[in-house]
């Protein structure tokens, strides 16, 4: 063997990636490796049966020996991306661990026996990330021409996204899912046929309800990611025009599930040899999908390969690469704005606040040296620090900790959420004290990063403490003791300044710098 | 649908063990061809016997296990266990008469070339007066005789261990039967130095003239030579195994003590001595077969390299560089270049071995995964495998414990790569692991690159060298995480998730096949007739030949290449007569299967570990691959139309079961004569624009 041929070409090299997915029929991983290019390569698809959503569905929590099954498969998929070298894993957990009663129980065990730190989603971030595989899957343009739905049926609940212009114009998550219609199945003694006019009743009526939200009938195409979409694919879907896509038409469809609904999962399983866990919920999957096409005015469904795993990937890439896709980082915005909207804050002082913060944060990426989704994080507190003031003006920062907490920002992790609401949190009065439980709970690193962007926050917040939004078009100069902020402007900044002085004190402790104000 | 019942009428399948039998009578009649060197013959009529002994073992045991438990169940074709046996024993009996015939009249010619296999009455004093100083020099301390009459428990006489039998009297008691073995480690023939001619003889005769010295003053009164077949149709209760390896172990060790099938001995043994190990094996007469001749026939093979003369053997066929290495340097530049598709033996296994070898010794490797199903444990893949786990690398091997006969052997060298850190997983419960894959993950440059071996034949570089077979290395994005994939099903991490090139079985390789059996259907005209190619080592699965039987009934050309069994019967009229089914016979043993399917014109091409046969489709894990890379798929159509043009090696299956010979009109083709030589002609070429001029200067002083 000769030995590996040096090129000059410099290669910063590839970023290899796992994202889990803790689902609620079973768990599934993607590896990927991110090429420097920006393309995406998927090496590895794993999937294991677990039926955490039966215990959730069913019970409300989950059991001991699932929670056993479940730790088991992660330690395995730990071994599969062991052989990869593994730069970044990512794990999620979707509804059925979301709405058990012990997933603090359950992520907890994780932790412990694998070291996997399971993020919970919200059902806004399953959409996002779905919507973002397909958007890769089926290219910007062609999902702009044409108002689309993309539709996932999950164990526990039916993912609805409405595509106008190729942008969620709504979302929905209704709670009918595959494993929950399963459920209703097996406790009933009816017949094929009458149990699948009961999810066929359940669903039309949950739909007719969401009618006037979602306006389905507009919706001329209609995408369905997710096993059972592909299975359907695979018996009697043909090619598209866009490779990986294959349309199953509404006709075929019909016969398909009119075939297929006397047969029992477990000749299902034989005869297409699918793990019987998928078997069983195969069918009323269909009949969903079945059900949802008619609502809308689409004649076939596209069935894409991807899922809200690729998403995540894609997420994980670009935030490897230390960008957030132009789309994905405008929908974070755009959502938080619209809180801000609904919680009726001074936008304009908000705004300001944001671009201020955002070029605090830029001229000192040396001193902090954090990476650009702080920047975003750092926007997002600015554009929501006053929203505590919907509830009362009094420590109104502490109402804004609470609503930004329980606030769904599609785009965001749970954990990034929270550091928003600790940044907005202390904006104003006190800094991060050890009496503040909330701010101790959270990692050493974190509670630094917290730091960094409320010094930062707190300034910006001070240079409109007039709202009328002078200080503008800042330029900053540092030196070893001094931060001057210099602003064109010539209105009367004394407000400003006094603020600077109370507000400025964190920021004098992080930064190791004093802040002077001075006009050009 | 009327027609389609009509399909599964027993009469339209051929009895298997019938279908069998002309197999094994194919081989014989290689043996007798007057046309073919003298060592040829040899060959071909010892691989009769072989064959015979695991069809004993297996088969034939299998079916007096079934006549035994439910005599009433019918066979596909409608017969009952007990008629099969009788098919079986008659037939066979033929088989070996004529086998033996073969055997005599090639030892003449040999004789006529210097080279006399004698047997005990053709010695003369002076070879007797050596061969007494051989017995006591070389075999006599190896001897263990085992008195068998009488005695109780009765000893356990081992499955296809030769012995000499003899009666022997001690004065005035009645006579007893002891048995001698011949001991494994000695060579089954003896050479007589002699000037000029060669003189051999087999061993049993030299134990049996000088046996005398081992019964001190009892007398021999008769001797004779005979071979047992026992039934080593071990099946293992994987589920009640807590640990497979010893149960393994263990049911090696009991196949030695397992009920007799089949007797093997010398015609001339005395009529007492054979009814007494007949009832002492409790055989019937039809699982007695007398030889005028020798017991274990297959023993002819250690003839062919004690053969003085090159001009007794056919040439030989040396491996040659693989057409799509020439000039290769960098084996992994080259597979990241363009597929590479391996034929052998014509081109040499040895690359499969570099590759897992340069693996191993890779810093960039991270981990290689690897099945093996016949593997000797001195292969250099065990060892490579072993060194990569001790250079730290990731190394998961799917060893297939219950590959039938080499139980055994496997235990010993999987406990060894378990040793070397590997991580060892001894097959998957219920399921025999068939598919032959090889994947090694590799960081270049900071990227995964991932790199597939998948075959049609075993990872083995002995049968390597004796079975054609084809096998493809590539880095195909999609095939290469179907392979992870597919290990990722075989270790239990990961349940299927849908495969974008591979097709596996048992989870849906049937249904693949039925599906594009079917589509060959819809596609075909009677203007653009569909049509199906396929080579393979057998069709026993009764679903496909059905699926076989629509598609000609819908006009669709079907052309087999069977090298076993077929129970598909060809040109029925309104069933099969657009099926063509032929057999091809020759040094090497046919052994790659490759799946045709016209496709209205977008051809596809597959190559799988599988045949289609139940065993493949249901209870093993195979693989089936396309081949997408143009060269490498044009090269493969190009193969797949030389085995149908082969008039020199084949035969064609004729309705009734039987196999005619065809004969040659027009241009003579024999496939693997052509194979040879045009890998030599590739070769040669490759080689010719490799050689660089070197241009010598003045030389110093």
């Amino acid at each position: 063997m000769s030995p590996v041929k040096k090129t000059n070409q410099q290669t910063s090299g590839a970023r290899t990636l796992g994202a889990i997915d803790i689902g609620s029929n079973s768990i599934r991983m993607v590896i990927a490796q991110a090429m420097p290019d920006g393309k995406i390569e998927i090496l590895e698809r794993l999937q294991r049966g677990v039926r955490l959503g039966q215990d959730t569905f069913r019970a409300g929590r989950i059991k001991g020996t699932t929670m056993r099954a479940a730790v088991l498969i992660l330690r395995d998929f730990m071994n599969v991306l062991k052989l990869y070298n593994a730069d970044v894993v990512k794990v999620v957990a979707t509804s059925a661990v979301r709405e058990a009663g012990n997933s603090d129980a359950f992520l907890d065990r994780i932790l412990m026996a694998t070291g996997l730190d399971v993020d919970i989603i919200s059902s806004s971030d399953e959409s996002r990330l779905t919507v973002a595989a397909v958007r890769q899957e089926v290219g910007r343009k062609q999902l702009a021409k044409q108002s689309s739905v993309i539709v996932e049926v999950g164990g526990g609940n039916t993912e609805i996204n409405v595509l106008r212009k190729g942008q969620i114009a709504a979302s929905r998550n209704l709670a009918i899912g595959s494993i929950r219609m399963q459920e209703l199945l097996s406790t009933s003694t009816k017949s094929a046929d009458q149990a699948s006019d009961m999810i066929r009743q359940q669903v039309a009526g949950v739909v007719s309800s969401m009618r006037g939200l979602l306006n389905l009938k507009q919706v001329r195409v209609f995408y369905a990611v997710g096993g059972d979409a592909r299975w359907a694919a695979e018996r009697v879907g043909r090619k598209t025009k866009i490779a990986n896509l294959r349309s199953v038409s509404k006709r075929d469809l019909d016969k398909l599930v009119g075939k297929s609904r006397h047969y029992t999962a477990d000749k299902l399983s034989r005869m297409y040899g699918l793990p019987f866990s998928e078997a069983e919920t195969l069918i009323p999957a269909l009949l969903v999908y079945q059900v949802l096409l008619k609502s809308t005015g689409a004649r076939e469904i596209i069935v894409s390969n991807v899922s809200m795993r690729d998403g995540l990937v894609l997420d994980l890439a670009q935030q490897a690469a230390g960008s957030v896709e132009e789309s994905a980082y405008e929908d974070i915005i755009r959502s938080a704005t619209s809180i801000a909207e609904k919680y009726g804050v001074d936008l304009k002082h908000a705004i300001h606040t944001r671009q201020t913060s955002v070029r605090l944060f830029d001229e000192l990426l040396a001193e902090h040296s954090l990476d650009k989704r702080y920047r975003l994080l750092l926007e997002v507190a600015a554009l929501l620090h006053e929203i505590g003031t919907f509830v009362s003006g009094r420590a109104y920062h502490k109402h804004s900790f609470y609503l930004v907490t329980n606030s769904e920002i599609s785009g965001l992790t749970q954990d990034e959420l929270q550091l928003v609401a600790h940044v907005a949190r202390y904006h104003r009065r006190s800094r991060p004290k050890p009496a503040h439980i909330e701010y101790m709970a959270l990692p050493r690193e974190r509670r630094m990063t917290v730091n960094k962007l409320a010094a930062l926050l707190r300034v910006a917040d001070a240079l409109d403490a007039s709202r009328t939004q002078h200080v503008r078009n800042i330029n900053c100069r540092i030196s070893d003791e001094y931060l001057q902020i210099i602003t064109p402007t010539t209105a009367d900044v004394s407000l400003e300044e006094r603020m600077l002085a109370m507000q400025g004190d964190l920021f004098e402790d992080i930064y190791g710098l004093r802040i002077r104000l001075e006009r050009e | 649908m009327g027609r389609q019942k009509d399909l599964k009428s027993p009469k339209l399948l051929i009895n298997r063990e019938a279908s069998w039998l002309e197999f094994n009578d194919r081989v014989l009649q290689e043996g007798l061809r007057d046309d073919l060197p003298l060592a040829e013959r040899l060959k071909f009529l010892s691989i009769v016997s072989s064959n015979l002994d695991e069809y004993f073992m297996i088969r034939v045991a299998g079916l007096i296990q079934q006549r035994m438990d439910d005599s009433r169940t019918l066979d596909p074709s409608g017969m009952t266990a007990k008629a099969q046996l009788d098919l079986i024993s008659n037939r066979t009996h033929k088989m070996v008469a004529e086998q033996t015939a073969g055997i005599k009249d090639v030892f003449g010619q040999l004789a006529q070339k210097g080279f006399h296999v004698l047997s005990r009455a053709d010695w003369n004093d002076e070879q007797a007066g050596f061969l007494r100083q051989h017995f006591n020099n070389e075999i006599l301390p190896v001897l263990t005789p085992v008195a068998i009459e009488g005695l109780s428990p009765a000893p356990v006489l081992p499955g296809l261990q030769l012995f000499v039998a003899f009666s022997v009297s001690t004065g005035r008691a009645r006579t007893k039967i002891i048995a001698v073995p011949v001991p494994g480690l000695l060579q089954r023939f003896v050479n007589i130095p002699t000037e000029g001619d060669t003189f051999v003889t087999p061993v049993e005769e030299v134990i049996a003239a000088n046996a005398q010295t081992l019964f001190g003053d009892s007398r021999i009164v008769s001797a004779a030579y005979f071979r047992i077949t026992r039934d080593a149709d071990v099946s293992i209760q994987e589920d009640e195994a807590a640990d497979l390896l010893s149960t393994i172990a263990r049911a090696v060790r009991e196949r030695r003590r397992r009920s007799a099938v089949r007797l093997e001995i010398s015609a001339s043994a005395e009529p007492r001595m054979k009814r007494w190990l007949t009832r002492f094996l409790q055989l019937g007469s039809q699982d007695v077969y007398e030889i005028d001749g020798l017991p274990g026939a297959s023993a002819v093979m250690q003839l062919v390299d004690l053969l003085p003369s090159e001009e007794l053997k056919s040439p030989d066929w040396p491996a040659q560089e693989a057409r799509d290495l020439s000039g290769s340097e960098d084996l992994w530049a080259t597979i990241q270049e363009k597929d590479v598709l391996l034929f052998h033996p014509y081109e040499s296994f040895d690359p499969v071995m570099k590759l897992a070898e340069e693996a191993s010794n890779d810093p960039n490797v991270l981990a290689i995964k690897q099945t093996l199903y016949r593997t000797s444990g001195k292969s250099p893949l065990v060892q490579s495998l072993a060194n990569a786990a001790r250079n730290g690398k990731e190394v998961t091997v799917l060893v297939e414990l219950k590959a039938r006969f080499d139980e055994s052997r496997n235990v010993n060298w999987a406990l060894e790569l378990e040793d070397a850190g590997c991580h060892v997983i001894y097959g998957i419960a219920r399921l025999k692991t068939h598919a032959k894959a090889m994947l090694i993950i590799r960081r270049e440059q900071g990227k995964i690159k991932r790199y597939v071996h998948l075959s049609t034949g075993n990872y083995n570089d002995r049968t390597a060298k004796l079975y054609s077979d084809i096998g493809l290395m590539t880095c195909n994005p999609d095939i290469t995480a179907d392979v992870a994939a597919f290990f990722n099903l075989l270790t239990g991490q990961s349940e299927t998730v849908g495969w974008h090139k591979l097709t596996i079985a048992p989870t849906n390789l049937r249904q693949k096949f039925l599906d594009l059996i079917d589509r060959e259907i819809q596609a075909s005209t009677p203007g653009d007739r569909g049509l199906i190619m396929a080579k393979l080592n057998a069709l026993q699965d009764p679903v496909i030949c059905r699926a076989l039987y629509r598609a000609s009934q819908a006009g669709v050309r079907v052309k087999l290449n069977i090298r076993g069994i077929c129970v598909l019967r060809p040109g029925i009229k309104k069933v099969s007569d657009n099926i063509e089914v032929r057999s091809i016979l020759d040094r090497y043993l046919e052994h790659s299967r490759i799946y045709y399917f016209r496709n209205g014109g977008h051809e596809e091409i597959y190559l799988s570990s599988a045949d289609w046969m139940r065993r493949n489709l249901d209870r093993r894990l195979e693989i089936l691959f396309p081949v997408v890379d143009g060269r490498a798929k044009s090269r493969v159509m190009n193969m797949l139309e030389t085995f149908f043009d082969d008039n020199m090696q084949s035969w064609r299956l004729l309705p009734d079961g039987k196999y005619k010979r065809i004969e040659a009109r027009g241009k003579k083709v024999r496939a693997q004569e052509k194979f040879y030589q045009e890998t030599v002609k590739a070769s040669s070429s490759a080689r010719h624009i490799k050689t660089r001029f070197r241009p010598l200067s003045r030389p110093e002083k």
